[in-house]
Formats: C-alpha cells, structure tokens, sequence
C-alpha cells in the first residue's frame, strides 16, 4: 500500500497533472454552478478533451471535474436557490436561507470547509477500503461479477424509493438493450444494426452520455425557460468581504461533520446511491440529532444544516470510488461515465486494475487530496469572479452547451450519423424525462451491459449451460441473496413498521 | 392518463419491438445450439422490459399530485424555440461536410443564439466566431488533429 501511495503521489506530482486537478477543479466548478447542469454533464462535456492522455491524467481530471462541479453546484444552491443536481438539493435547505438572511459568504465558506473536511475525511477512508476490496475482489470470478453487476443496477432501482423504483428498473434495461446494439464480441454476430455500417460498433457511450445530459439538460433549460443567473446581483457579490467563520460557530459544525462523513462515505460505497442519499440522509442524521433549540432552526438557515449535506454528498462522492475502482461497478451515474472512459483508455476496470496499473488507482486516489486543497484555498476566493462567469446569458450559453456535446463526439468519429444520432437520442431522453423517467439507470445500463453479458456468457460455459452457479458458488449466492434484500428493502421497512404499530394499538386495547 | 403510464406503454411496445427483432438476429450453425448465443440476452432483455413495462401499466401509481397527468408535463413549455434549435442542429449535422466545420459552427451558434432571443448582432458574432475559431486552432494546430475543410472549398477552387 505504502509502495502504491509513493506511485501515486510521485504520479500526481508530475506537473500535467497538477494542471488537470486544477483545470478540473476551475471548469468543474464553473459547470456545477450553472443551474441544471451537475457533474454528469460537466464530465461527459469533458471526456472527449482526455481521449489524447495518458490515462492517470484524465481520470484525474476527471476526478477534478466531478468534485469541482459538487462544489459549483453548492454555490449555486446558496446563491440562488437553484440546485444543479439532486445531491446538492439539501444545501438549499439551509443554505439559501442563510444567504437571504445577508451572510452568503458565510454560507459559501461553511459550504467550502464541509466540502474539504468530507472530501479529504472520505479519501482516508478510501485510501484504506479501496486497495482491502480489490485484494478480497481478487477471487472473484465471472459469475461473482455478472451478480455484482445484478447488484450494482438493481441497487440503483431500488435507491430510487418505492415509486420510483420499477421505473428505473426499467430505464436500466432499456441501457442493457442500447448496449446490445452492434457486433456481438464473441460471436461476431450483427445484432439490431438494420444493415447500416454506421452502428457496426454500437452506440458510443461518449453519445449517450452527452445526449442523455449534455443535450437534454440545455433543451430543459430552454423548454422551462429557466434564468440561469438572472436573478443574482452580481455588483453586489463583489462586496462581499466576509467568508469569515469563527471559532464558536467552527465548534458547532466540528461534530456535524465527522459524522457525516462517516456516513456520506458508506453510503457513496453502495452501489448506486451517491451524493444525493449521502446529503439527504446526513441531513436527517444531523436534524434527530440536533437539540430541540437548534432543530428549530433547520429550514431557517442552520449552520449545521447546512454543514451536513455538504459534507454528506462529498463524502459519498468519495465513497463512490470504492466500487468503481476496486470492482470496476460504478456507484452513481458520474461514476458510470468515468467507467466509460476508463474502457476506452483501454483499461480493464475491476481488481485487475490495482494489479495492472497501480499508476491510475493510486492517482486517482491522491489526486483527490490535492484536488479538495485547489477547492479550498483557489475556489473560495474566487467565487465572486466566477460568479460573474455564471451571469452569461441563456441566449449564448445554451447553444453553446451544444456547440461543445456536437464537437466534442464529432471529433472523435469525424461521423455525421453519430450527431443524428445524438439528436434522437437527445429528443427520445426529454420525453422520458417528462415522463419522470430518471436516466442515469440508462448510462448504467448501458456501461455494464456489455460486461454483464460477457460475464454471464462465460459462468454458463463454466458451469456446462446450467444456472446451477448462483447457489452452488457461496459467494455468488451471498450477492444474490444481498441483491434480493435491496430490491424488498423499500418493502420491508414500512412492512414492519406497520407490524409494530398494528402490535401497539392492538396492546393499547 | 398519467406521465409514467404513458412513459410505460411507450418502452412496452419498444420491448415487445425489440423482444421480436431479436428473432432476427442471424445465429450460425454452432451457434443455434449453444445455451447462451447472440440471441439470449436481447430475447431475456425484451421478456423482461415488457413484464417491468406491464407492471407499471397495470399497478396503482402510488402518486396523486396535479401535475402528475401527461398533458401538464407538456404544457406551458417553450417547444417552438426547442423545435427551431432541433431544426438546426440537423442543418447542422447536414451542412458540417460541405460548408467544413468552422462556417457551420458559427452558423449554428449564431442561429442558436438567434432563436433564443439574441437580437444584439456584435454578440451574436463575438459569441460565436472567437470561440469556433479557438476550438478550430486548439484541436488542428495545438493537439494536431486533422480536420478536413469543407467540400465547398475545393467546389470553389480555394483548395484544390
């Protein structure tokens, strides 16, 4: 471990690659701020520009982009009450208030410090959990994997809540059918090409994601006629001097944060759940916690209300690098993306990867200490200018959403069908979203799809065509076992709730 | 009718599309007798699609809101600007070959800010030409891709 952290400082040192941290950092954080655009568009809008690098370099500017963005999208959620993405939802809560109230730099720098303390918190635990996983993930062969891969996208459905939860189960099979599409790997086979040479390779994942985000979220922004900035008043975010936190109030927020990180980051290792549960469930946690006095100020502007989402999603960004990097299963959409161009590095994701090539797990790993220092000490200061950045108008930033989701699959394929493609496909998403059909189960699906098949392919020639390998291997029956339990978990809590509140009133009687 | 039953009877008859055109999929001689072949797994895929869609046709949708029917979730929305910004998004894609990248860039940009309500005609091009023309000199002269010009130059003798 020790020998991977020295490759991976020395790596991260090189100077290419602090300038990817910090233009990652910079650009992310410039995107996140942009209502409705989160990390999902700032990665993909930014994967084409990595396809020339050495691998360790773009994931580290990937990383950048996806935390950068977290942070942007808190600023926005402070600032104007417009959250950029699910995770940073809970910001608001107490965030805006606090920005109304006439302490928006306070509120920012709160926001800033969380972030860093859950960032830097989640990394040790990374540092540790993640080299552990892909040493016992070593044993894991290729039914283990297709039902991890089960696990990974059922868990998504079922974070989703009990409503939601067919619906993404849904839209994830509908990814597994997109990723069908093109040559079969093994067999050589076309399959749902209709004879046209342009889908001989399927469908670009880079595509699928810029249309599904990228695109749908600049038509969302036209459709709802959303202000992007309009409403800030940025002359007057220039005179703010104050991102002063004292002692007394860094007291109160001390506790709030270790506990969330703890949090934030076993929730962002779960497959599928991310910032969004990690920022929600911290700032539940912190409300139960709090005494009644400080309850009272929840909603109304609480520093600790607003500590503990922002170091909850955080965290749980974090912790979602576990499960990408260790078993190569993406814990949330911006993750599925970055597995995504991980296969098209041509790495291998999985616990091959910490073996092959140490070099980007390490990277990765230390590049996100180095990435939470630029947020802090770089980021904060400059909020008011980037602010100022985030003031251009909807007229010119849309179109050029765009301009860059269009240049940035041309340029790979130099293949006009790839842009038509990317248009239906972009049309296709804004129904379905419309519909309140969520998409990143699509991207998952999509990512894993191939792997799964492959997978499953290779545990039935294993096991002579039978399905015998799910019960007879103990460890593929134990994920199984843990994939069933998720899907009921939504099912059972308010089952027994329901019990015990039937055996209460029944005792009353 | 309510957005996710109508978001299900679309992906219902997409898979039971899907489901039906994995039939076609040519399987060789081998191939027709092996357990798993390249058809099992879009055939599992188009069963299971169809059996998720099904259920949430058929079961209660757990919410009640107002906004929850279909035609609110497409009314009051700005289609005509989205209509027009897809209308040139495919000139776009028609005109990228032969007008070259960099004149169909700023015709695109410039349309789409146009659309959106850009009437200030400096913006229109300062939006546009430095940025098409940076990304341009970035991708061909820093990172040395090959970006071919337009048909249209070698029609009017520019290049020949």
């Amino acid at each position: 471990m020790l020998q991977g952290m020295l490759v991976g400082i020395s790596t991260t040192m090189i100077p290419i690659n602090i300038a990817m941290v910090l233009l990652g950092c910079f650009v992310g954080s410039f995107i996140g701020m942009l209502p409705g655009l989160g990390p999902i568009t700032a990665v993909a809008l930014m994967i084409p520009v990595t396809y020339g690098m050495d691998p360790a370099t773009g994931m580290v500017l990937l990383a950048g982009l996806y935390y950068g963005a977290i942070f942007g999208g808190s600023t926005c959620s402070i600032l104007i009450n417009a959250p950029g993405e699910a995770a940073t939802v809970a910001t608001t809560f107490d965030g805006y208030p606090l920005a109304q109230q006439g302490y928006p730099g306070k509120a920012l720098a709160i926001a800033a410090y969380c972030s860093f303390s859950g960032g830097t918190i989640a990394v040790v635990f990374l540092m540790v959990a993640a080299p552990a996983l892909a040493i016992v993930s070593k044993s894991f062969q290729s039914s283990d994997y297709f039902m991890l891969m089960v696990m990974g996208l059922t868990a998504v459905s079922a974070f989703a809540g009990k409503g939601g939860m067919l619906k993404s189960l849904l839209i994830t099979v509908l990814g597994l059918m997109l990723a069908t599409i093109g040559t079969d790997q093994i067999s050589g086979i076309q399959r749902y090409t209709f004879g046209s040479i342009n889908l001989l390779d399927g469908i670009s994942f880079l595509l699928l994601a810029m249309a599904t985000f990228a695109l749908t979220e600049a038509m969302f922004l036209i459709l709802r006629r959303e202000k992007v900035s309009d409403d800030l008043d940025v002359k007057s975010i220039s005179k703010w001097s104050s991102f002063k936190v004292t002692k007394k109030e860094f007291k109160l927020i001390l506790p709030t944060i270790l506990r969330s990180s703890v949090l934030g980051f076993f929730i962002g290792v779960l497959p599928g759940s991310g910032g969004t549960l990690g920022s929600f469930l911290s700032y539940g946690m912190e409300r139960n916690l709090a005494p009644p006095e400080e309850r009272k100020k929840f909603g109304k502007g609480s520093l600790r209300g607003l500590a503990a989402p922002e170091t909850g999603n955080n965290a749980a960004s974090s912790g979602s690098f576990v499960p990408l990097l260790t078993l190569g299963i993406p814990g949330s959409g911006t993750t599925a993306i970055m597995l995504g161009a991980l296969i098209a590095y041509g790495i291998e994701p999985g616990p091959r990867m910490f073996v092959d090539r140490p070099e980007v797990f390490w990277t990765v790993i230390m590049s996100m200490y180095l990435g939470n220092i630029f947020l802090l000490i770089l980021n904060l200061p400059l909020i008011p200018y980037f602010v100022r950045l985030v003031a251009i108008p909807r007229t010119i930033l849309v179109p050029a959403i765009f301009f860059f989701s269009f240049i940035g699959v041309y340029l790979v394929t130099f293949n006009t069908f790839d842009i038509y493609m990317m248009i239906l496909i972009a049309v296709c998403a804004l129904i379905m979203r419309l519909l309140d059909y969520p998409m990143a189960p699509l991207l998952l699906g999509f990512i894993l799809g191939g792997l799964m098949e492959d997978n499953l392919r290779r545990s039935l020639t294993i096991y002579d065509g039978s399905m015998r390998f799910l019960w007879e291997r103990p460890l593929t029956l134990t994920i199984m076992i843990l994939t069933v339990l998720i899907v009921l978990a939504p099912f059972i809590g308010p089952a027994i709730k329901g019990f015990f509140q039937k055996c209460s009133s029944r005792s009353n009687q | 009718m309510k957005k996710e039953k109508v978001g299900a009877l679309i992906l219902l008859m997409f898979s039971i599309a899907y489901g039906l055109l994995a039939f076609k999929i040519p399987l060789s001689f081998l191939g027709q007798r092996e357990t798993f072949n390249a058809r099992t797994m879009p055939f599992a895929l188009g069963i299971i699609g169809t059996l998720l869609s099904f259920l949430i046709l058929v079961l209660p949708s757990g919410k009640t809101d107002k906004g929850d029917k279909v035609e609110d979730a497409f009314r009051g929305l700005d289609w005509s600007s989205v209509g027009f910004l897809i209308g040139i998004m495919i000139f776009y894609s028609i005109t990228l070959r032969f007008l070259g990248l960099v004149i169909s860039s700023i015709i695109f940009l410039v349309g789409g800010f146009y659309i959106l309500g850009e009437r200030r005609i400096w913006l229109l091009f300062i939006g546009s030409v430095p940025l098409v023309l940076f990304i341009w000199f970035l991708m061909s002269r820093i990172l040395g891709m090959y970006i071919a010009p337009g048909e249209i130059f070698y029609l009017l003798g520019v290049i020949k």
